[in-house]
């Protein structure tokens, strides 16, 4: 990171955060943990990389605890039982096993909710003793929602609060920066930070302010541009803030159940789009966060695009911060950084999905994204290099793992026109027919949801009979440009 | 009684008249009546039936939660017999 600031900008010299294509971890194995277990990571093309991993082992060494994590678990593994296919009901903090697939367990930072798997196979879960009291757990809302260049993960964790922000070392809780910007805001009627984006191209930071960490429906939303990017490796956040360009705000009142949900998308076109979970349903809108000058557009109408839009999907019971601050919505980009996407679970503790995909570019640009299971969750991790994938976990007995996968066009970027998706198939025929036509769709934007659809992948479950797979993040994709195209994505 | 749109696969798609009308118009929804006061993941759609379907029909939410653990409960202990057995066979080999 030390090198980044003569990186920047260089030519063809590649970013050293770049990575190669997304990788993703499938964990697979008997039900009780103790015999058969496999952890194998998989490319974007479904191609094994790194070493492979497999063991045979009794009550005692039990492959999770025994083998690839804390020793000290083996024997009673106590804490996350032995179900790892649960329908995501009713489970809390007493019932981990029962979330440990749901699509609160990846974002679109390297480091998981509770787990850590490297490229290289290995795999090991956060101590759960203390879990309730770690960073991602309570406060992982407070990260800020990153648009980053092609191939690059948020490689600095920043967080903001009240009217200062902090640097994290992943999701370690030890501080190893701080910054109160009061002295910079033009209005501090609201005090507390609830949802804060960073665009790195344009170097621009959107907080939204709110009057508590509740509901208070009221907002401050601060507009920041610097000549200093906040992630350059050898800056600190108060450089950032010392190099301002310009800094707006505007005032608006804003409906939210619970404001850790605020999500912020600030696009490269200077507007940017805000969402977050409502109910059962979720809610999006845009705004034009473009330079208008002291003084001027600062009402949240005079600045915004249409108005707020509704999720247009289907819609069950299902929780956000609300029910709980770990369950804030999240927020991923693809790998080449055109596509973002908010969403939350389409079902109760993390099954299926409800999603807006917006354009980066043009924030003004989005469709909705509808999943409906409400059993048999994964999460879903960026895939290839403008798409997704994730939420498959059903039984791979005489059956290959499946899963939802969809992919954008990287320069569509008018929102005056339908948004193309790309999607697979559960057959060979279907993902390449005897026809014509799209596989996939053009949908309206605003009002037009993508249902996704399972494809097949040919990848089978990791034992001989029953198995419910799991989809795990993987930490580090690669170095982009390696000798191996799996991961060089060029 | 109220108008859900399903996916072609038969899965809820939407509650919205003209998000599901265009994508009707595009081939890619199926508009059916459903019974009021039931949540969306319990409807599918039989397409070889042409029906709408409601998962533990005649139970509450709270009951049809309950009726899904006891049938994933079910489920996982099938699946895990039956694991079991095919270790002990492919053993005795």
């Amino acid at each position: 990171m030390s090198n980044l600031s003569k990186l920047f900008g260089g030519g063809t010299v590649i970013d050293p955060r770049k990575e190669g294509l997304p990788l993703f971890g499938m964990w697979g194995g008997s039900s009780d943990q103790n015999t058969q277990m496999q952890f194998r990571v998989f490319d974007s093309n479904f191609r094994v990389t790194g070493s492979p991993w497999g063991s045979t082992c009794d009550t005692t060494t039990n492959y999770r605890f025994g083998i690839l994590a804390d020793a000290s678990h083996a024997y009673a593994m106590k804490d996350h039982g032995t179900d790892f296919h649960s329908n995501l009901t009713t489970e809390g903090y007493s019932s981990w096993t029962n979330y440990i697939k749901s699509i609160y367990q990846v974002d679109q930072y390297p480091h998981c909710f509770h787990y850590t798997a490297s490229r290289d196979g290995f795999v090991t879960w956060q101590s759960y003793h203390q879990f309730t009291s770690s960073f991602e757990y309570q406060v992982g809302w407070t990260k800020l929602n990153q648009v980053l260049p092609e191939g690059i993960r948020p490689r600095r964790t920043f967080t903001n609060r009240r009217f200062t922000m902090r640097e994290f070392m992943g999701n370690s809780d030890c501080n190893c920066d701080f910054y109160d910007y009061s002295s910079h805001l033009l209005n501090t009627d609201q005090a507390y930070a609830t949802g804060t984006g960073y665009n790195e191209k344009q170097k621009m930071l959107v907080m939204v302010h709110s009057g508590d960490e509740s509901a208070n429906t009221s907002k401050t939303i601060h507009i920041f541009r610097s000549s200093v990017c906040l992630n350059e490796g050898t800056k600190r956040i108060k450089d950032f803030f010392d190099n301002l360009e310009s800094t707006e705000y505007f005032t608006d009142t804003w409906t939210n159940q619970c404001v850790k949900d605020w999500t912020v998308v600030v696009g490269n076109n200077g507007w940017v789009g805000f969402g977050n979970k409502q109910s059962n349903s979720k809610r999006y809108g845009v705004f034009d966060c473009n330079v208008k000058g002291t003084g001027v557009a600062i009402t949240g109408a005079s600045r915004q695009w249409t108005t707020w839009h509704d999720f247009a999907g289907s819609t069950t019971t299902s929780y956000g911060a609300n029910s709980g601050h770990q369950y804030y919505t999240k927020f991923q980009t693809t790998w080449d950084g055109t596509w973002g996407m908010i969403y939350s679970p389409y079902y109760y503790y993390g099954v299926g999905i409800n999603a807006f995909c917006m354009s980066i570019e043009n924030p003004r640009k989005f469709i909705n994204i509808n999943q409906t299971k409400s059993g048999r969750a994964n999460p879903y991790i960026a895939w290839g290099r403008t798409g997704f994938h994730g939420g498959w976990s059903d039984n791979c007995d005489s059956e290959v793992w499946q899963t939802y996968a969809f992919a954008f066009d990287p320069k569509d970027s008018d929102h005056t026109i339908q948004t193309r998706v790309y999607k697979g198939s559960t057959s060979g025929d279907g993902a390449m027919p005897d026809n014509n036509s799209l596989v996939g769709g053009d949908f309206d934007n605003r009002t037009g949801v993508c249902s996704l659809d399972a494809m097949r992948t040919g990848l089978h479950g990791g034992t001989h009979t029953t198995n419910y797979p799991m989809l795990m993040g993987i930490n580090w994709w690669g170095s982009y440009g390696s000798a191996d195209q799996s991961y060089g994505g060029k | 009684m109220a108008i859900y749109y399903f996916t072609n696969a038969g899965e809820p798609c939407t509650p919205f008249e003209v998000t599901g009308e265009d994508l009707m118009k595009k081939g890619m929804a199926i508009k059916a009546t459903v019974p009021d006061g039931i949540e969306s993941w319990r409807l599918s759609y039989d397409t070889a039936a042409k029906a709408v379907v409601v998962y533990a029909e005649g139970k509450d939410e709270a009951g049809a939660v309950a009726q899904q653990a006891t049938d994933a409960a079910a489920e996982a202990t099938a699946g895990k017999e039956k694991s079991d057995a095919a270790t002990i066979a492919s053993e005795a080999e």
